[in-house]
């Protein structure tokens, strides 16, 4: 019943209710963007444990800073900001230690090929067809890596998850002219180095 | 409008971000330039080609892990909060203000919540008068690091919590808590209980994917006859449930579970893939049963031209 009521509530009550200590309210806020947060730490780290710790961290740092949030912009930008600054930390953490393979651990310490995603599940797909899908995908990995951290994260953002430059802007902290230079930048860096693998 | 300007936001156009103004220019201009044109589709090109690395939706049950542990993480810093408000004194913040002097034999940091979170230690010197932890309450030793050059060494360890939850199939808590058990837990009569739960929450597309996981991986036969159980009123409208059930019959080492798939698949009467595999079954199966029933079920489908 109080679950259903919190649901009808809008963001900024919610976030008053949370700021009062009412954990109900901050699940509720958790909930509504929980997914959008691990589909774009997961699609990003390509890790299930990078991308469960980014979720966990994200959230907590929510939960604990809640009462700092001054409606200055809305909950969306905050969120997506906490996110994008712990996928940038772990983006450049990487870059120093050269990692980013092409295999995937799982939340279970499993590895496997995060390509195999790419593969056409269905029954009576071509194997040829799949292998140059395949192929691809290793390339579009190989070309992601020459960009910069805040690149990638401009690009991820613009192509993958759909979000207006003006809001990459404010994510980021910067403006939307800075983040569209960055987008052409980062998008002339991967189209040159998918041509060179052709 | 040049052509630099019209090269230098193709990529804008392309997502639209474009002022209404400037998209029609931008039209226009390309209608008119051929190099334009070409650097148009070229970067269409591209943006295609970059669709070759999906964004997909995180699965139903790598969500509900992730809620879970974060639920571990939030109660517990929800007792820590309440319990640092009962002193008049806040330890952390004062660790803050304190400055260290370096002649200090020994410093520990403890950073972070108990409970599903991990617990580090940063030990310089000997080891501290805080009680290690005991051994039944430690759920796994995630990670090790050493600090180069000195004796610091890093510990992460996850730490078990007993809870539990009771409510409806269609609370959201629980039902995270069956689709993380019907995919991750060891134990196969809790898998079992929990896909027997799901099968009659189906109507949602979540646990359809999680019951089709269970279909295609589980390796006990009786949870995959459950999870085959559940589907079976989806096969005619959800291609994914089609696919995973004609992967059984085909695929399946257990016999029941292909016999269940197969009658699961008589109300599909228009799917050619169908079709053919039960072709394939009628005339090469090991199994007599099979190819009997395949024949049957091929001799009750229209004729499709």
């Amino acid at each position: 019943m109080v679950g259903q009521a919190q649901s009808r509530m809008n963001d900024t009550e919610l976030i008053r209710e949370a700021q009062r200590g009412n954990h109900a309210a901050f699940e509720e806020l958790v909930r509504q963007y929980d997914g959008a947060v691990l589909r774009l730490a997961y699609h990003l780290t390509r890790s299930e444990q990078d991308a469960q710790d980014i979720y966990q961290e994200a959230f907590l740092k929510a939960y604990r800073n809640i009462g700092n949030f001054r409606f200055e912009c809305s909950f969306y930008t905050w969120i997506y900001r906490i996110v994008t600054n712990l996928c940038l930390d772990l983006l450049r953490k990487r870059q120093v230690r050269k990692e980013d393979s092409g295999v995937t651990t799982d939340s279970e310490g499993g590895t496997y090929d995060l390509l195999d995603q790419v593969a056409d599940q269905r029954s009576g797909a071509s194997p040829e067809r799949d292998l140059m899908r395949r192929e691809l995908a290793a390339n579009i990995a190989k070309a992601l890596k020459k960009l910069t951290p805040r690149e990638r994260m401009v690009f991820e953002l613009k192509h993958y998850q759909g979000l207006k430059l003006r809001t990459i802007g404010e994510i980021l902290n910067t403006t939307e002219e800075t983040a569209k230079n960055t987008l052409f930048r980062g998008t002339q860096k991967l189209r040159a180095a998918l041509k060179s693998v052709r | 409008m040049n052509c630099e300007w019209v090269q230098q936001n193709t990529a804008l156009y392309l997502y639209d971000e474009l002022a209404d103004d400037a998209r029609h220019e931008l039209e226009q201009h390309i209608r008119r330039c051929q190099d334009c044109a070409a650097e148009l589709a070229a970067q269409q090109d591209f943006q295609a080609q970059m669709n070759a690395l999906p964004v997909e939706e995180p699965s139903a049950s790598f969500l509900a892990a992730a809620r879970m542990r974060l639920q571990e993480a939030l109660e517990t810093a929800q007792q820590n909060r309440a319990w640092y408000h009962r002193l008049a004194f806040d330890p952390m913040a004062w660790m803050r203000q304190v400055r260290f002097s370096p002649a200090l034999a020994m410093v520990i940091f403890i950073v972070g919540f108990g409970g599903g979170l991990g617990a580090m230690y940063s030990v310089k010197g000997p080891a501290t008068a805080t009680a290690p932890p005991v051994e039944a309450s430690i759920g796994g030793i995630t990670s090790i690091e050493k600090e180069p050059g000195t004796d610091n060494v890093k510990v992460q360890y996850d730490k078990r919590m007993p809870a539990s939850v009771q409510g409806s199939a269609s609370d959201p808590k629980v039902q995270d808590l069956l689709l993380y058990a019907a995919k991750s837990n060891e134990n196969s009569g809790v898998r079992l209980n929990s896909v027997d739960v799901l099968t009659s929450k189906a109507d949602d597309p979540r646990v359809r994917e999680t019951l089709t996981y269970a279909l295609r991986y589980d390796s006990n036969p009786g949870v995959r006859l459950m999870a085959l159980d559940g589907l079976g009123s989806y096969v005619k409208q959800d291609i994914r449930v089609r696919n995973a059930v004609l992967e059984s019959l085909l695929n399946d080492s257990n016999l029941g579970v292909r016999s269940g798939a197969l009658h699961a698949l008589e109300p599909v009467r228009a799917d050619s893939s169908v079709r053919m595999a039960l072709q394939q079954l009628s005339k090469e199966d090991p199994s007599e049963y099979i190819r009997t029933e395949s024949k049957r079920v091929l001799a009750s489908m229209p004729n499709i031209y």
